[in-house]
């Protein structure tokens, strides 16, 4: 009986664990911008979620490909339509690992690295990404920078509009997390 | 007490993997888009008639059509260079989007009907965007114009173009265009018209009704093929008196590929309606397909966004 009620207190432990470490972010802010020799393009959402784990050190993202808005709304009918085909792939997704060994329940400020998979364009490809983890009374900051190559996610740009897409394009994120709400 | 141990083992790192693994859960499933879908068309035009489609707001639409002559039939073959020689119809325009549901639009068109020399003012009013959860299964767009022709009257009272007064030169339209985009490949558009002229012939009509359909298919992201056509309700007595005088009238039909290169879009197309406007193609359309009576034609959309910055 001893081995049953130990047995029901692990599980029970390792459950409310998972619940208590977990953060989450309902409205991570994500902008990319490109800079080609006839056109910058610049496009914004927040309406990004993300959820970390600090005791597994896993995280992920998720965002609407339409949720991001261009200051030109062909621009933006271009990138759902021609570019991201956000009918079939309608998100990008992250999922991936906080690297290293910082103590994520204390207040302070990491640079970290993570390591994951991200998918846009129905295309996954393995990203290293830094970035910098600030905690400080209880609410968790992350934000991070990284280019995307569009041909790594098979995003084709026709030779016709070369000089106004960049090839490679700055992702800038930042999220604001607290502990997640248990459904 | 095998089993149990048994079970723990298995249970614990399946509970702990759980917490490390789908994280993405915490969110729910996919939430329903809520969001409007886009790009039903490609441009505020099928072929001969509207889309759905309105102008971002800032966004200038310049616009060129053109239909050529007959390629077939006493008008055409290669004496004409298959009606290239031609042009039934070229009509130049500048559409403005005040907003992102209202577009406001000028042009001029050479018109091809009982008047030429046509001057148009158009608005277009998203009433009703499709959304992609089908709450609001179908997109409606308000078209309306007025168009009036500044050709010179005829000195004959019978003549159509005999101008009494300035109002005998005006004419109207009024559309609703009801649109769905099916998936990402297949749209289709249904468009009950209104045509009204203020001159018209002897058993002719002031005010005719019309039916239109059109339709977009997909082939690349780049290229579709695009149909429209307008079945326009004239009633018999008005047939039968200019049949008896050697008029038919058809109803038009636009065929046509589509494509799109950035702010472009071309339309290249083949149709028998030998007018660009809605007033005079709808009412007015007295060639048909079967007697070679079709042409070459093409629409050209250039979009340009005043705003940003």
């Amino acid at each position: 009986m001893k081995r049953i009620f130990i047995f029901i207190a692990l599980i029970g432990l390792s459950a409310s664990v998972a619940g208590q470490d977990v953060l989450s972010c309902r409205s991570v802010s994500l902008r990319f911008f490109s800079s080609a020799p006839l056109e910058d393009i610049e496009a914004k959402t927040s309406q990004g979620v993300s959820a970390i784990n600090t005791a597994s050190r896993a995280i992920y993202f998720k965002v609407p490909i339409t949720s991001f808005r261009f200051k030109k709304k062909l621009m933006q009918e271009h990138f759902n339509e021609n570019y991201l085909e956000s009918d079939k792939y309608p998100y990008a997704e992250f999922k991936g690992n906080i690297l290293g060994d910082s103590d994520l329940t204390k207040d302070g400020t990491y640079a970290v690295e993570t390591e994951g998979v991200l998918q846009i364009h129905g295309v996954s490809k393995t990203y290293r990404v830094p970035g910098t983890i600030t905690i400080s009374g209880g609410k968790t900051t992350v934000e991070a920078k990284f280019n995307v190559r569009v041909a790594d996610h098979k995003i084709k740009i026709p030779s016709l509009v070369v000089r106004n897409i960049a090839e490679v394009v700055e992702v800038t994120m930042t999220a604001e997390y607290l502990p997640a709400v248990k459904k | 007490m095998l089993h149990l141990r048994l079970l723990t083992v298995l249970l614990l790192p399946a509970s702990m993997a759980m917490a490390q693994e789908d994280l993405g859960a915490i969110f729910g499933k996919d939430s329903v888009r809520r969001d409007p879908v886009t790009a039903t068309f490609k441009s505020t035009r099928i072929i001969n008639g509207q889309s759905n489609e309105t102008l971002a707001k800032r966004d200038l639409d310049f616009r060129v059509a053109h239909r050529f002559g007959d390629i077939g039939g006493s008008g055409g073959g290669s004496s004409t260079f298959f009606g290239l020689d031609n042009s039934t119809d070229i009509r130049i325009a500048f559409e403005y989007g005040i907003t992102d549901k209202l577009t406001a639009g000028v042009s001029r068109a050479k018109g091809s009907g009982n008047f030429s020399q046509m001057w148009e003012v158009l608005g277009k009013y998203k009433l009703l965007q499709q959304t992609h959860d089908n709450r609001i299964p179908v997109g409606v767009t308000l078209f309306a114009n007025a168009v009036v022709s500044s050709m010179k009257s005829s000195p004959d009272k019978e003549d159509v173009y005999y101008f009494d007064k300035f109002s005998d030169r005006a004419g109207y339209v009024a559309q609703a265009v009801i649109a769905r985009k099916f998936g990402n490949a297949v749209s289709l558009a249904l468009t009950p018209s209104f045509v009204h002229r203020n001159r018209v012939g002897y058993k002719d009509m002031n005010n005719m009704f019309a039916l239109g359909v059109g339709g977009r298919l997909r082939f690349s992201n780049r290229v579709a093929l695009v149909a429209d056509y307008f079945y326009a309700f004239r009633d018999e007595e008005s047939k039968d008196y200019y049949a008896a005088r050697g008029t038919d009238f058809y109803n038009s039909l636009g065929v046509g590929v589509e494509i799109e290169t950035g702010g472009h879009v071309f339309h290249l197309n083949f149709t028998n309606a030998t007018a660009v406007l809605e007033n005079q193609f709808i009412p007015e359309t007295t060639s048909t397909w079967r007697n070679g009576q079709f042409r070459w034609g093409f629409n050209i959309s250039r979009r340009f966004s005043l705003g940003g910055r």
